[in-house]
C-alpha cells in the first residue's frame, strides 16, 4: 500500500541512522509529526462524534427534556418504556421491513444494470448517465417528483395506469401500498451508486479470463456465473453492507413523502427518534432508543463482518 | 476480509501543485483579517437597537409580513427589526423551542395560540408585562375575550394575539346562482340541507359540489372535524396522568357526516390540499372549505365567489381556529431597553393590522377590525364575527398547529374520511394515542 516518498521526514530517518538515540528521536518526532497531521481531524472526531455519543448514553439514563422539567437519573426506566413501546416497535419493524425491501432489488437490479451496460451497446455513456444521474440529486428533489407522479388525481402514474382501464391507486395514502411507493422511489434515486460499483469492478475483471473461457468452449452464461459472478463477490459484500447500513437509516424520503403515515405504516425508526426527541420534547427516551437502534446495527455489522469473513476464509 | 479491487485508483500523488502551500495560507489568513473588518461594520453603521424577529410566514403571509416589518422600521422609532422566516410546523417550533432551551432565542417571535400550552408551562416563554402594553395602548379590553384569555396561563399573559384565522366556507357565487342555492348558503342549518346545497351544485358545475383537501394533511382534517364536532356541543380536554375527556359519540357523528360528503360526488374521496384549491378556482366545484388564509390565491383569480363561516349544522356556533400570536421567548439576558422597543414593535404591527387582514386573517385587535377600513373590507367581514366563538384546539403540551396531535389524527382517521375506515374505530385509535401521551412522563 505505502510507497517510498521523498519527504524530509524520509531523508531525516536515514541521516539519524547512523547512532541509536537519534533513531529513537527521529522515530519520536515522526510519531509526534503523525499526530500533528492527524490532530484536527481527531479534535472534531472526539468533539463531534466521540462527545455526543457518550454523552448520549448518559441522557438516555436520564429524564432529560428540553426545558427541564422531570430531568435527572432514571435507570433503566427509558430503556423497559421503550421495549414496551408498541410504536418503538412497528417503527422499528417498519425499518427493518424496508431494508429488507430496498437492499434486494438495489443490489439485484444495480447488478443487471451494470451487467447490460459493460455489453457495450451504443451510447453507453448515456446509459451510464442516465442510471446514475437521479443519485446526484438531493432527497427533496427526488420527493418533489415522486410527490407529484404519486398524486392520486393529478399523479402521472395513475394517469398512465387510466389509459390502460386500471384503476388508480392510493400511491402514499393507503397503508398497503405506501411502502411499497417509498421503496419504489428509493430505488430509482440510490441505484446508481451501486451500479457505478459494479461497473467499475466488472471493468476490472481481466479479459484473458474470459478468452480462456471461451476457447474451452464456455458461452455467455457459462462466464457470467463462473467468472463474472465470483470475481465481483467482493464488490457485493460490499454493496450489500454499505446497502444494509443505508437502509436500516432511512429518514429523508420517508419524512418527506409520507411523514411516517398513512396510519404510521411507514415511519421509521430514525424518525420515531427525532419525533421522541424534537418535536415530543423527550431527549432522554430519544437518546434509549438511539442506543437500542445502535444495538441492532452493531450485532448486523458482527453478523455480516462473521459471514463474508467465513466465505473469504474457506 | 480482502477489500475489493473495484475502487477507482486514487489520483497520482506526484502531479504538480499550481497552488503552493505558503500562497494558500495568505490567502486563508487574508480572508480572516477581511472577515474580522466586515464583521466590526455592522455595529459601526447605525445607532439604533437591533431586534430579531421568527416567524413562519411565507407566501402571501409572508409578503404583507415583511411589509409591516418595514413599515415600523421606517418609522425609526430608535429600533430596527430583521425578520428570520423559518418554515411552518415543526421546522419551526423545534428551532424556537431550541433556541428558548438554550437562552438565546430571537427578541420577538410568532407562535400559534394553540401551542403555548407547550412552550409557558417548561418556561420557553416569558410573560408580557401589561403594564407595559398598556402604556403603548394595548390592553385587554382591545381583544374579543376568547382570544385574549387563550394567552393567559397561570394567570399571566404569554402571548397578545395578531389575528384569528378560522377555517370557513367559500362558495361560488355564480354556480350559486345558477343552481339557486344563493338563499339556500346563508341559512342552511343542518348536514342534510347543506348536503342538498351541495347536490344542487354538483348538477350545475358537473364535477364537484364542494371541493376539500385534507390528503396526507393532518391539520386540514382535524380543522374540519373539530368545527362540526365542537358544533354538536361536546368538548375535548386533555389532562396529563388521566385519559382524554372526549364525546365519542359526537364524533362518529361529526366523522360520518364529513364521510358522507366524500363520495366522489358531492367531493373528491382523495383529493389533497392543492387538487382542492384548484378545482375551486377553475369553477368545478361550488363550495370549499378552506382556511381564511387561503384567500389571497382565491382573490387573485379573479373568480366569482364569496366566504362565510361555516355554517352552524348541528346546532351550536363553532368555528376551528387558530390565532398568530407575538410570545417573547425566553433569552438568559435581557436588556430592559431592547425589551421596551419589542413592545413598541408589536403595538405597532397591531396598530398596523388593517394591512395583516389583506392576507384573509380577522385582527385581533379591535379598534383595527372596528375602523371603516376593515369594515369595507368583502369578504373579510363576512365572518369577522367568528371570534366571539371560535374555537382553539385542547390545551396539550404535544398539541397545536402543525403539531405532533393533528399527526396522530391523521393517523387514525385519514382511513375514515378516505372511506375505507370505521368511524367509531378511527377514533378509538386517535383516543388510544392521546391516552398513551396524557400517561406517559411529562416533558413540560
Amino acid at each position: 500500500m505505502s510507497t517510498a516518498i521523498d519527504t524530509p521526514t524520509d531523508v531525516a530517518v536515514e541521516v539519524a541512522q547512523g547512532n541509536g538515540s537519534g533513531a529513537a528521536r527521529a522515530k519520536r518526532d515522526q510519531t509526534l509529526t503523525g499526530w500533528a497531521f492527524a490532530a484536527p481531524f481527531t479534535v472534531l472526531f472526539v468533539l463531534f462524534l466521540v462527545v455526543p455519543a457518550i454523552y448520549g448514553l448518559y441522557l438516555s439514563f436520564t429524564g432529560e427534556t428540553l426545558t427541564g422539567a422531570n430531568s435527572g437519573l432514571i435507570g433503566f426506566a427509558n430503556y423497559t418504556e421503550a421495549l414496551q413501546d408498541p410504536d418503538m416497535w412497528r417503527s422499528l419493524g417498519n425499518t427493518l421491513w424496508f431494508t429488507l425491501l430496498s437492499t434486494i432489488p438495489l443490489v439485484l437490479l444495480s447488478l443487471a444494470f451494470a451487467l447490460l451496460v459493460n455489453l457495450g451497446l451504443p451510447g453507453r455513456w448515456l446509459w451510464r448517465l442516465s442510471f446514475f444521474m437521479p443519485y446526484l440529486l438531493a432527497s427533496t428533489v427526488v420527493v418533489l417528483f415522486w410527490a407529484w407522479m404519486y398524486n392520486p388525481k393529478l399523479g402521472l402514474i395513475n394517469g398512465v395506469l387510466a389509459e390502460f382501464g386500471i384503476a388508480p391507486v392510493a400511491w402514499l395514502q393507503d397503508p398497503n401500498v405506501a411502502m411499497i411507493s417509498v421503496v419504489l422511489t428509493t430505488l430509482w434515486w440510490t441505484i446508481g451508486f451501486n451500479f457505478l460499483l459494479y461497473l467499475a469492478a466488472l471493468q476490472n475483471i481481466p479479459e484473458q479470463q474470459f478468452e480462456a473461457a471461451a476457447i474451452d468452449g464456455a458461452g455467455k452464461w457459462r462466464q457470467l456465473f463462473s467468472i463474472v459472478i465470483p470475481q465481483l463477490a467482493p464488490t457485493t459484500a460490499l454493496i450489500v453492507t454499505l446497502q444494509i447500513l443505508a437502509s436500516l437509516k432511512v429518514f429523508d424520503q420517508i419524512y418527506m413523502l409520507t411523514n411516517g403515515g398513512p396510519a404510521g405504516s411507514t415511519r421509521s425508526i430514525v424518525q420515531y427518534i427525532y419525533e421522541s426527541g424534537f418535536t415530543g420534547y423527550r431527549f432522554g427516551y430519544s437518546s434509549a432508543i438511539s442506543y437500542l437502534f445502535f444495538a441492532i446495527i452493531v450485532l448486523v455489522s458482527i453478523a455480516q463482518y462473521k459471514l463474508i469473513n467465513r466465505r473469504s476464509a474457506s | 476480509m480482502s477489500l475489493p479491487n473495484s475502487f477507482p485508483t486514487p489520483p497520482p500523488r506526484t502531479g504538480d501543485r499550481p497552488l503552493s502551500r505558503r500562497r494558500l495560507l495568505s490567502g486563508a489568513a487574508a480572508l480572516a483579517g477581511g472577515g474580522l473588518l466586515l464583521g466590526c461594520a455592522p455595529g459601526a453603521r447605525n445607532s439604533a437597537e437591533e431586534l430579531t424577529y421568527w416567524h413562519l410566514m411565507t407566501g402571501g403571509d409572508g409578503t404583507v409580513m415583511a411589509g409591516l416589518v418595514d413599515a415600523v422600521n421606517a418609522m425609526n422609532a430608535g429600533f430596527r427589526t430583521t425578520q428570520t422566516v423559518l418554515a411552518w410546523g415543526p421546522p419551526y417550533y423545534t428551532k424556537l423551542a431550541m433556541a428558548s432551551a438554550g437562552g438565546r432565542a430571537p427578541d420577538l417571535a410568532i407562535m400559534h395560540a394553540s401551542r403555548i400550552a407547550g412552550y409557558a408551562p417548561g418556561g420557553l416563554l416569558e410573560p408580557w408585562d401589561l403594564d407595559l402594553l398598556a402604556e403603548l395602548g394595548v390592553r385587554e379590553s382591545d381583544f374579543p375575550p376568547l382570544v385574549w384569555q387563550k394567552g393567559l396561563y397561570d394567570g399571566q399573559l404569554y402571548s397578545i394575539a395578531l389575528d384569528t384565522h378560522p377555517f370557513v366556507l367559500y362558495y361560488n357565487t355564480e354556480h350559486a346562482a345558477k343552481a339557486g342555492v344563493a338563499d339556500a348558503i346563508q341559512t342552511m342549518d343542518s348536514p342534510e340541507a347543506f348536503t342538498e346545497v351541495a347536490r344542487k351544485l354538483q348538477r350545475v358545475t358537473g364535477k364537484h359540489g364542494l371541493s376539500y383537501g385534507y390528503l396526507g394533511d393532518g391539520s386540514q382534517m382535524w380543522r374540519l372535524f373539530y368545527t362540526f364536532y365542537r358544533q354538536t356541543g361536546a368538548e375535548m380536554k386533555l389532562v396529563p396522568g388521566s385519559p382524554a375527556q372526549v364525546d365519542e359519540a359526537a364524533a362518529v357523528e361529526a366523522l360520518s357526516f364529513v364521510r358522507s360528503l366524500l363520495d366522489d360526488t358531492i367531493a373528491t374521496r382523495s383529493g389533497d390540499g392543492g387538487t382542492a384549491t384548484s378545482e375551486f378556482l377553475h369553477g368545478e366545484s361550488g363550495m370549499f372549505f378552506g382556511g381564511v388564509w387561503e384567500l389571497p390565491v382565491l382573490k387573485d383569480a379573479k373568480l366569482p365567489f364569496d366566504a362565510r363561516p361555516i355554517p352552524t349544522l348541528f346546532g351550536q356556533d363553532a368555528a376551528y381556529a387558530d390565532s398568530h400570536t407575538f410570545v417573547l421567548p425566553r433569552q438568559s439576558k435581557v436588556s430592559p431597553e431592547r425589551r421596551r422597543h419589542v413592545y413598541q414593535l408589536v403595538a405597532e404591527i397591531l396598530k398596523h393590522s388593517v394591512v395583516w387582514a389583506g392576507a384573509g386573517h380577522i385582527p385581533a385587535y379591535q379598534p383595527v377590525v372596528r375602523g371603516s377600513e376593515y369594515q369595507q373590507l368583502k369578504p373579510q367581514s363576512n365572518y369577522a364575527g367568528i371570534p366571539a366563538y371560535v374555537n382553539y384546539d385542547p390545551d396539550a403540551w404535544f398539541g397545536g398547529a402543525g403539531s405532533d396531535f393533528h399527526k396522530y389524527f391523521a393517523e387514525n382517521v385519514q382511513n375514515v374520511y378516505l372511506g375505507s375506515g370505521d368511524p367509531a374505530a378511527g377514533f378509538e385509535g386517535f383516543v388510544q394515542r392521546l391516552n398513551k401521551l396524557l400517561d406517559r412522563p411529562q416533558p413540560v
